[in-house]
């Protein structure tokens, strides 16, 4: 099942190799673990440089949206095997 | 010495992509739509399938096949909805890799792109090695689910014929003096510029074969098909154009068209969409530094027949509010029967600033043009609208080469 979200999360993140990582989120008083970061990609909002993270754990896929200006963290879209 | 073409054909593009993405959707098969409630609601609707990923190609789904098509022929298909921001990023990041292994990259669509590897490869085997290292650059840099088919000839012409002939992940080499024994393999449609009105002529003629096409006098080609005949000619013989061009031509016009979400005889929906688009098209002028002396105004009826004109004018516009006073009355007598599509597009373009009108109003348009064009520059395509388009919205193409809704 595919849904559209677009809630504000706290992502744990690491930085390496002047890459950005996320490992863990928080999502409706869940913590979810990131198993595999499949995709990375960037878009503008303007002269706003977004990055959007395509993730999944063991049962679900995520798109994260990180907004560089303010910081924010979004989960954006919500994919549930079966 | 014989010039060494590369042809690079991403496999299943925008679905690759999808599926890289989101790993449950793998071995699935899935097209990806352009709109949003298709892929919400996952019934098929007006829509069409603009990618199928490889499973969907194997059941008989083909790219622009209707949503409803698709779904009766494969009850098992799962629509995505596109993504053009990601599809963009990812066309950029593979044609930035071509650029590590030559200077000679021609982007020919959103998925393909030809090189021009003759200095750097030396030879068909050398072509061949860095053929295969492409392909692995491509699985570090995007993905492992995203591959490519790559063909390598003596020209374009043979290097696309060649990437067509094995998908996915194929890499098929035509050496010189092979071309015609390759050719003799195809069938006409398999070239890029015989498309099925192009093979019904040929067929007409009693030529249904490469061979057949060589043997046909050159003189009654072109007596028939005009200068395209001496391209048949030369294209029977596997001879083509060999230039790669590294960058990109001046555009001949701009424009935008949209599919309305149902077919629809209400003028007000149709003036509010024509605007909105004209406002599209006035952006990208304004924002690539051009201005237009013409606009083509394109209607589509719910029955698929379509009506099309132009309007050219002496004082060059931008402003997307003139565009739409101009195009207008070339359709609105057209209105009666229900609309599916509406498009507007731009000609006769002049590159260079706008003359400052003598007329104040005018001047003072100009100056507010500018002041939004700021605006959307900061803030992105969503910082202004106007208010008779506050209930417009319109969906981001999947398609095209480059994304354009900033």
């Amino acid at each position: 099942m595919h849904e559209f979200i677009n809630d504000p999360i706290d992502v744990l993140v690491s930085f390496s190799q002047n890459r950005i990582i996320p490992k863990q989120f928080n999502w409706n008083q869940k913590t979810y673990q990131i198993k595999t970061v499949n995709l990375v990609h960037t878009a503008r909002e303007g002269t706003k440089k977004i990055f959007f993270f395509s993730v999944s754990d063991l049962t679900n896929y995520f798109k994260l949206r990180l907004d560089t200006e303010f910081l924010e963290w979004q989960l954006v879209e919500l994919y549930t095997d079966g | 010495m014989s010039r060494i073409i590369m042809h690079v054909d991403m496999n299943s593009y925008f679905a690759s992509v999808e599926q890289q993405a989101n790993p449950f959707l793998r071995g699935r098969p899935i097209g990806v739509t352009g709109k949003a409630q298709v892929a919400e609601t996952g019934k098929a609707s007006r829509g069409i399938v603009v990618a199928a990923s490889i499973e969907a190609k194997q059941q008989g789904i083909k790219t622009a096949m209707s949503t409803w098509e698709a779904k009766h022929l494969c009850p098992s298909l799962l629509f995505v909805q596109g993504d053009p921001e990601k599809y963009a990023e990812i066309t950029h990041r593979f044609n930035v890799l071509f650029h590590e292994f030559t200077d000679f990259v021609e982007m020919f669509s959103v998925d393909e792109s030809f090189l021009d590897v003759t200095e750097e490869a030396k030879d068909f085997f050398g072509a061949i090695i860095m053929a295969q290292m492409i392909k692995q650059r491509l699985k570090e840099e995007c993905g492992e689910r995203i591959t490519c088919s790559i063909g390598i000839g003596v020209n374009k012409l043979m290097a696309k014929l060649a990437s067509d002939h094995m998908k996915p992940d194929g890499l098929v080499v035509v050496k010189p003096s092979e071309e015609c024994a390759f050719l003799d393999q195809c069938v006409l449609s398999d070239v890029c510029g015989i498309g099925y009105h192009r093979k019904e002529q040929l067929q007409n003629l009693g030529i249904f074969t490469f061979k057949r096409l060589r043997e046909y006098p050159l003189d009654r080609l072109i007596q028939e098909f005009k200068s395209v005949g001496y391209w048949l000619h030369e294209a029977a013989y596997g001879r083509g154009d060999n230039q790669v061009i590294p960058y990109e031509s001046e555009p001949k016009s701009i424009g935008h068209s949209y599919t309305l979400s149902k077919d629809t005889t209400d003028k007000e929906v149709m003036k509010h969409t024509l605007l909105g688009l004209a406002d599209k098209v006035a952006w990208r002028l304004r924002r690539d530094g051009y201005q237009a002396k013409l606009v083509r105004v394109y209607i589509r009826f719910g029955d698929f027949s379509g009506f099309g004109k132009e309007k050219r004018f002496e004082q060059p516009l931008t402003d997307g509010l003139a565009l739409f006073k101009n195009a207008w009355p070339l359709i609105k007598h057209l209105t009666h029967n229900p609309v599916r599509l509406l498009g507007i597009s731009v000609g006769a373009l002049m590159k260079g600033p706008e003359q400052p009108s003598l007329f104040k109003k005018e001047r003072k348009v100009s100056s507010v043009l500018c002041a939004l064009d700021h605006l959307q520059t900061r803030y992105g395509s969503n910082s202004w609208t106007r208010a008779s388009l506050l209930g417009v919205h319109f969906q981001a193409r999947s398609s095209g080469f480059h994304f354009d809704q900033e």
